[in-house]
């Protein structure tokens, strides 16, 4: 499955300068040189120490961020010293090097990259910010995945991953979703990664935003209702299943009950819709995004408030049946 | 029509998930049955109705029903009762 983040098998210098060059304004001042080394770490380094002559656990197989304070050393060095610095470095096959905030190079720097066919970017910004930049792509390109047949849809902020069989109603209730101004992350098909404790979601790049429609075929939701019904990438905060009605438990009627769903080890809030014809399953979507969020806010679910006030009522009642004398038995 | 009468035996009372697992036995059956407190009597098988009773943990309700297999279905929901849904008792 090809998706919006390149996959790790094939993920080398090259894919990341396509990627990042513009959101990093990366100057690639080394031609293609180094572009099939692969990038295999989500992690990057600091090469300070290791210009410095501690060559010891040195990460070459990390991208090599040279700040101000990699430059600084190098330039205060006499040019035989910087050329032993550099080679420090550049004995090892390192994955390939970003200069930040806009500093030039040292000579010795750029010829080192150059002989070694290494990979050298220069870039505007200030270290700390295209760090972060960098670690969250390469974080996300690294994550693990799974691959799950469901439709994900944005609703009100919440994503919401409607499953349930084949030709339930997935894609006409989501479609309904998408016409009422909420937006679609991806159909059918929805690729999961795992960040920390959140799920994060997302469609396949060759299918887009398009969804299939028994009896009409494949739509396109942004070109039919705009860029403002689509999303890129959506957390994952509360499950759908859409069932049958004639194999749903009665169980459960109050809503007291919490079902979850694991997905790659995460606990995501899972509720279970009975499909019977004259159902408005998109009105039902709808009303589940928006108790989950209330649920989120207020600590407690609507049923457990009701259910609260019961108790509660109950309580006084029994107190004031104890004064009247009467044993239980009572009226309002 | 068939009635029994049963007291309330768990200490919370009918609530909201006691009140799931009488309409969940009730909804069994095709006879109409009610569930009685001395103030209101309330469809079993509306789970809404059964959480209005506010019938507390002691209270004694009455349980009727009317129609196809009325013994079966009047047991049912007293054997639920009975049970106290899995709760502490009083």
């Amino acid at each position: 499955m090809q998706d919006r983040y390149p996959d790790p098998e094939t993920f080398s210098v090259g894919v990341l300068y396509k990627c990042l060059g513009k959101r990093l304004s990366l100057d690639n001042i080394t031609d293609t040189r180094g572009y099939d080394r692969m990038v295999v770490s989500p992690d990057i380094s600091r090469p300070g120490l290791c210009l410095s002559g501690y060559t010891y656990k040195f990460m070459h197989d990390r991208i090599q961020i040279f700040g101000d304070t990699e430059i600084a050393l190098l330039n205060q060095l006499s040019q035989s010293e910087r050329i032993t610095a550099v080679a420090n470095v550049y004995d090892f096959p390192v994955v390939c090097s970003i200069v930040t905030k806009g500093l030039s190079p040292p000579d010795e720097l750029v010829s080192a990259a150059r002989k070694t066919d290494t990979a050298l970017f220069l870039s505007p910004e200030d270290t700390t910010p295209l760090i972060h930049e960098l670690t969250d792509f390469l974080g996300e390109v690294f994550a693990s995945h799974v691959s799950l047949h469901g439709t994900l849809v944005d609703v009100y902020g919440e994503g919401l991953l409607v499953m349930g069989r084949s030709a339930i109603g997935k894609s006409e209730a989501v479609l309904g979703l998408v016409e009422r101004g909420h937006r679609l992350v991806a159909d059918d098909l929805v690729r999961v990664r795992r960040a920390v404790n959140r799920l994060i979601g997302t469609g396949d790049s060759l299918i887009g935003f398009h969804m299939e429609i028994r009896g009409i075929g494949f739509v396109s939701i942004a070109e039919l209702f705009g860029v403002g019904a689509t999303k890129e990438l959506q957390s994952v905060d509360l499950v759908v299943r859409l069932l049958d009605a004639d194999i749903v438990d009665e169980a459960d009627r109050s809503g007291l009950e919490e079902k979850h769903m694991t997905i790659m080890g995460v606990d995501v809030p899972m509720v279970e819709i009975p499909v019977l014809p004259g159902r408005n399953i998109t009105l039902l979507l709808e009303v589940a995004a928006m108790m989950n969020i209330q649920a989120k806010d207020t600590g407690c679910t609507s049923a457990e408030r009701l259910n609260r006030k019961l108790i509660a009522r109950m309580g006084r009642k029994r107190l004031r049946d104890k004064y009247d004398g009467r044993d239980g038995n009572c009226s309002q | 029509m068939t009635e029994e009468m049963v007291t309330v035996p768990n200490k919370l009372g009918i609530h909201a998930r006691p009140a799931a697992l009488i309409v969940r036995a009730a909804v069994e059956f095709d006879c109409d049955i009610w569930v009685k407190s001395p103030a209101d009597k309330v469809n079993a098988k509306s789970i809404m109705g059964v959480m209005t009773l506010a019938a507390s943990g002691g209270t004694a309700v009455t349980v009727s029903a009317d129609g196809k297999e009325e013994r079966e279905a009047v047991d049912a929901v007293v054997e639920i009762i009975k049970s106290g849904f899995g709760e502490e008792m009083i």
